[in-house]
């Protein structure tokens, strides 16, 4: 088979938050709401990639952190409950998805053949990844359409940060020939949020909206300069600032996930199309598309 | 103060699930050393603080009273499962979350079922805890520091010291940083920089002759070799503890090129 694609790109943060306040029943616990400008960008995000009739659904989640090389789910169907360590009271999820195995291990295959250290996790007991659940949950809550989900190794934070983003780059190039040679249709998800400075104490109420502002105002201010360049198209000038971005704004990109997803789709020039903005307990969340397909690339 | 003993033991689970890899049979030998010594105190409870257990809003700490699953690590999970069956000293645990407000710290209790204990507390309990002696839990605050963890440790000793209890302090951690980043053959495993097996051993000397040298040599240590946040494990013992007049180090070797250790403070 031949002739596969990305057919687009989606910068899909992870906040357990939104889960929760979205009440689905797969969550244990029940929220009041709170979020919504967040969850309607999912919304529309959702209806785009609904469009879009993707065959898989690979996503990079900082959460599944990896000490030797990149990992890639390698078990058809993992399913249980996934806590989450640093929010249990918002997040008690309920998991079942079907992983794009053949695609995890061509992907894998394909790292290796560029020189990285790759590997296949088959451990059926394995518990998935809040941020890679809660990415996949916001894009497409039927859990309808397989995954390949991949680790984030540690080489931006071991290694210098220019080593880490070649690592990535090298990765996403790997993903985009796997992908081509798979015949498949595929939705790139970069599970990152953008400024990270956060409060260090939950409101009582933790969907108490008066509570919830950008924690750094130079956090925001970098929010919206990147934000506005990917709308205007100028990724080479965000790739530009990115040591700056990561340093100044502690953004969580600095995992892996944004270089990785820009590079599987060649650094694409047209504009971005911001779905929505906005804040989880004081970091920055951008809902954002790259439909390759309409863009003509 | 009721501290009967104190240790500070590698969290990796290398040790505990291949312990006839060469190279790590030294580590799995001493936590059965460990493991004797603290029996022999006799405690009442387990003060445990592992690295691995991330918090970065509020401190946590486990309150629910009996914890039970099987464990896959995110890195390791080829070498096999992690089945524990903690309980924990729900008193004292929530005596420590209502005292945290004391040092002006932000907690909450942790009791839901399915958490995902870490590994490092896991692999402790198993090698060092056959007797399930009851365990109290707290986070690792990303946001705390040395003197903060310290300042934790302190005050949980004393709430235990106030219920009547004999603890057993047990920090959880590594020491140099550096893994291989490429996969080796485990038989053939070893501190992966000279420079950081120096380090690490001139800083296991330092703990032998007592918490003031350790204290002088923990900052320039942690910095040289990125040593597990920053030994903040260590400050849990000092804590705790209030100081130690020594250590014997039962072990101490390489997990996947980082360092890690076996010791037990003299009180």
């Amino acid at each position: 088979m031949a002739d596969g694609k990305i057919v687009a790109g989606f910068i899909a943060p992870h906040p357990p938050h939104l889960v929760y306040a979205e009440n689905p029943p797969q969550n244990e616990p029940r929220s009041e709401g709170g979020w919504e400008q967040l969850r309607w960008a999912y919304e529309r995000a959702r209806k785009s990639l609904d469009a879009l009739k993707p065959d898989v659904l690979l996503v990079h989640s900082p959460h599944w952190q990896t000490l030797v090389g990149h990992h890639f789910l390698g078990v058809e169907k993992l399913s249980g409950k996934s806590v989450d360590p640093i929010f249990p009271n918002l997040f008690r999820y309920n998991f079942d998805l079907n992983v794009d195995v053949a695609l995890a291990e061509a992907c894998c295959a394909e790292a290796k053949a560029m020189g990285l250290e790759a590997k296949m996790m088959r451990n059926p007991g394995f518990r998935v990844d809040y941020g890679t659940i809660t990415t996949l949950h916001m894009i497409r809550p039927q859990w309808d359409i397989p995954v390949v989900g991949i680790s984030a190794n540690n080489s931006p934070y071991y290694l210098t940060l220019d080593e880490g983003v070649d690592e990535m780059i090298k990765l996403g190039e790997a993903t985009r020939r796997a992908i081509e040679a798979s015949g498949k249709r595929a939705v790139l998800l970069c599970s990152n949020t953008f400024s990270h400075w956060h409060f260090h104490e939950e409101p009582a109420l933790p969907e108490d909206m008066t509570k919830e502002h950008p924690q750094s105002y130079p956090g925001y201010k970098w929010d919206m300069r990147i934000i506005e360049l990917l709308r205007r198209g100028e990724v080479d000038e965000v790739m530009r600032l990115f040591p700056q971005w990561v340093e100044e704004a502690f953004a969580e990109v600095k995992s892996g996930a944004f270089p990785w997803m820009l590079s599987a789709m060649g650094f694409p020039r047209t504009p971005a199309e911001l779905h929505g903005y906005g804040t989880v307990i004081g970091t920055g969340n951008a809902v954002m598309e790259w439909n390759l397909e309409s863009a003509g690339a | 103060m009721a501290i009967v003993s104190a240790f500070l033991v590698t969290g990796s689970p290398l040790p505990y699930l291949r312990p006839e890899n060469p190279p790590w049979a030294p580590l799995a030998a001493a936590f059965k050393a460990a493991s004797a010594a603290l029996a022999a105190s006799k405690p009442d409870v387990l003060l445990v603080y592992s690295t691995q257990w991330i918090a970065v809003l509020d401190e946590l700490w486990q309150v629910r009273a009996h914890s039970k699953g099987v464990h896959v690590d995110e890195n390791w999970y080829e070498f096999g499962d992690l089945p524990f069956d903690i309980k924990a000293d729900v008193a004292l645990a929530t005596a420590c979350v209502a005292s945290c407000a004391t040092i002006g710290v932000s907690a909450k209790p942790v009791d839901y079922e399915d958490f995902p204990i870490d590994t490092g507390t896991i692999v402790a309990d198993s090698l060092l805890n056959p007797g399930r002696v009851p365990l109290v839990i707290a986070a690792n605050n990303v946001y705390h520091d040395f003197a903060k963890t310290e300042a934790l440790a302190a005050m949980a000793a004393a709430t235990a010291d106030a219920q009547g209890k004999r603890v057993a302090v047990v920090a959880v951690g590594g020491l140099s940083g550096a893994y291989f980043d490429h996969s080796i053959d485990i038989a053939t495993d070893h501190i992966r920089h000279e420079a950081d097996d120096a380090a690490n051993k001139a800083f296991l000397a330092a703990l032998t002759q007592g918490s003031t040298a350790a204290r002088a040599a923990v900052t320039d240590y942690a910095g040289k070799t990125k040593a597990d946040f920053g030994m903040k494990h260590l400050a849990w013992v000092l804590g705790a503890t209030g100081g130690f007049s020594g250590a014997t180090i039962h072990g101490y070797g390489p997990t996947y090129g980082a360092g890690a250790t076996v010791a037990e403070f003299k009180l």
